[in-house]
């Protein structure tokens, strides 16, 4: 390193050294007596001109007593320096500015965010999961089987409709509802939340090897898109066993899907279908059409 | 499969079966329906030849191109009792052989065909009725195919009905479907078959019915659009049963 720190100094000597004799014969004679500076004005030049010889030689040999590194030198992120170093083609500075002022925004907002939501009496979300978190999510996902034997039983269904419960997946149970003669519904646990739903007809097979295809009639894949959307209103990892409650007593309002009309139009047919949706809350049948218009 | 509906279309005065087809064919359309192929059923008799002390038996062979690899039968004793059989298409063969006891009356073979129209989960077909070639009327078939008991979706497809044929449909079920009351080895009995789970021989039943219903007419209409049946033939040609 030494070595390499006195090679450095010797060439900015140089480099010195160049630039003042340069600038002296810039400058030139001052143009009085003329032979006489002209003399000394030679003889300056040649003193410099033999010190940058000198130090020529001197930098010359310190370059070849210098060693060449085993390795390459690591410079970190100073090695992109090298590649572009024009600062303005580089564009780095309007997006700093953007990211400073989004960074800023940020903090304000959850700044806000932050003191609305403790302001909050009810607690939804905040304070009060926070002190549950470490239980809540274990129930829901905990699996144990007889609990769910359990909870199925423990719905009270009417008599038109039957559950059969699988577990053709190790521990997780696969629950077959058959309501009235009207369909056939696959509900897939994972532990006691539902995972997914498959609607098929009364005469179509539906068993647990093939939970996953599709009905073949149009009016049972629309009432298992609604299924779907259902399930999500419908879960809550807090309370589940309420959440598959409510759930299968939706499902089972489906007993008079082609019996009722719907309840906006008055009407049976709608694009051919039957009123597909049954309202969330008050399990009245709509279209889907109809049903937010 | 479904539960299916006849329901036979008045005719009003001084229209041809075609024109009638045509238009309620145009109207299934604009609807949203989508025309999906031909149909045909067709229905044979055969008579037993009389022996002393057994009355007369009647065999209804029908064939449904909705289920292309069966022969239905009817065995009609006279009485209002009937037997069905669901045989595979040699049932035909069978039939030519047993000529010694059974003949065929060739001159009431009878038969719908048209177009076939699906629209959302329904089947609608278009039929035109020809005995002998000579057209006796229309017979609209509609299939809900999700649904498997007449109870359940009667009142959707009686709306459907009214809505394209535009003509009151009752709001009673149709009278294949009315409550029968039966006497057998266990009393009396009440059959109720709009509840129960629709069967294809239904619908062969219920084309019985209206076919018999037609046959009854031969005379009433033999002098009204006689020309329409042969027309009707050439559109369809080569669709027959397989």
């Amino acid at each position: 390193m030494d070595k390499l720190n006195l090679t450095l100094t010797a060439v900015k000597n140089l480099r010195s050294s160049v630039r003042q004799c340069f600038e002296q014969l810039a400058d030139g004679t001052d143009g009085e007596g003329v032979e006489e500076s002209r003399n000394k004005f030679v003889h300056d030049f040649q003193d410099r001109f033999g010190a940058i010889n000198s130090q020529l030689r001197e930098v010359e040999q310190l370059i070849n007593g210098l060693q060449v590194p085993a390795t390459a030198y690591h410079l970190g992120n100073t090695t992109f320096l090298a590649q572009e170093t024009s600062q303005d083609r580089q564009a780095l500075y309007p997006q700093l500015v953007n990211s400073y002022k989004w960074i800023d925004k940020v903090h304000d907002h959850s700044f806000l965010a932050f003191n609305n939501l403790n302001q909050n009496t009810l607690r939804r979300s905040y304070n009060y999961c926070s002190q549950k978190r470490q239980r809540l999510p274990f129930t829901s996902f905990n699996n144990d089987p007889d609990h769910i034997d359990k909870l199925l039983s423990e719905i009270n269904h009417p008599p038109h409709t039957s559950y059969k419960v699988l577990r053709p997946f190790g521990s997780n149970a696969v629950a077959i509802v058959s309501i009235s003669n009207v369909l056939k519904a696959a509900i897939v646990f994972k532990g006691v939340l539902i995972e997914w739903v498959t609607i098929k007809g009364y005469d179509e097979p539906l068993d647990h090897d093939d939970l996953w295809a599709e009905s073949r009639y149009e009016v049972f894949r629309k009432v298992q898109e609604h299924a779907h959307s259902a399930m999500l209103h419908f879960f809550s990892p807090t309370l589940p066993d309420l959440a598959v409650k409510s759930y299968v007593t939706w499902l089972n309002s489906h007993v008079k899907l082609f019996l009722e009309p719907c309840k906006r139009c008055g009407k049976y047919i709608a694009n051919g279908l039957p009123p597909t949706w049954r309202d969330l809350r008050t399990l009245e049948a709509f279209h889907e059409e109809c049903r937010n218009s | 499969m479904g539960v299916t509906v006849l329901q036979p279309y008045p005719m009003p005065e001084g229209k041809s079966g075609a024109y009638i087809i045509d238009h309620l064919g145009k109207r299934l359309l604009s609807l949203g329906a989508t025309h999906a192929g031909q149909f045909l059923v067709d229905c044979e008799t055969f008579i037993s030849t009389p022996q002393h002390g057994t009355p007369t038996r009647a065999v209804h062979v029908l064939h449904n191109s909705e289920c292309p690899a069966s022969t239905f039968s009817i065995i009609d004793n006279g009485t209002g009792k009937q037997v069905a059989l669901v045989a595979d298409n040699i049932f035909d063969l069978l039939m030519l052989k047993m000529t010694n006891t059974f003949t065929s009356k060739k001159q009431t073979k009878i038969e719908s065909r048209g177009a076939r129209f699906e629209y959302g989960d329904f089947v609608i077909k278009l039929g035109s009725v020809t005995m002998m070639e000579h057209f006796k009327g229309v017979l609209v078939e509609i299939e809900y195919k999700p649904c498997i008991t007449l109870s359940y979706c009667w009142e959707m497809i009686r709306e459907m009905l009214q809505g394209f044929l535009s003509i009151n449909v009752g709001k009673e079920y149709p009278s294949y479907f009315t409550t029968q009351t039966i006497m057998n080895a266990m009393g009396q009995q009440q059959l109720h078959k709009q509840n129960d789970i629709y069967e294809p021989m239904d619908t062969i039943k219920q084309y019985l019915e209206q076919f018999t219903n037609y046959r009854k007419h031969v005379q009433m209409h033999s002098a009204m659009g006689g020309t329409v049946g042969p027309v009707m033939m050439n559109t369809v040609v080569g669709m027959g049963r397989p």
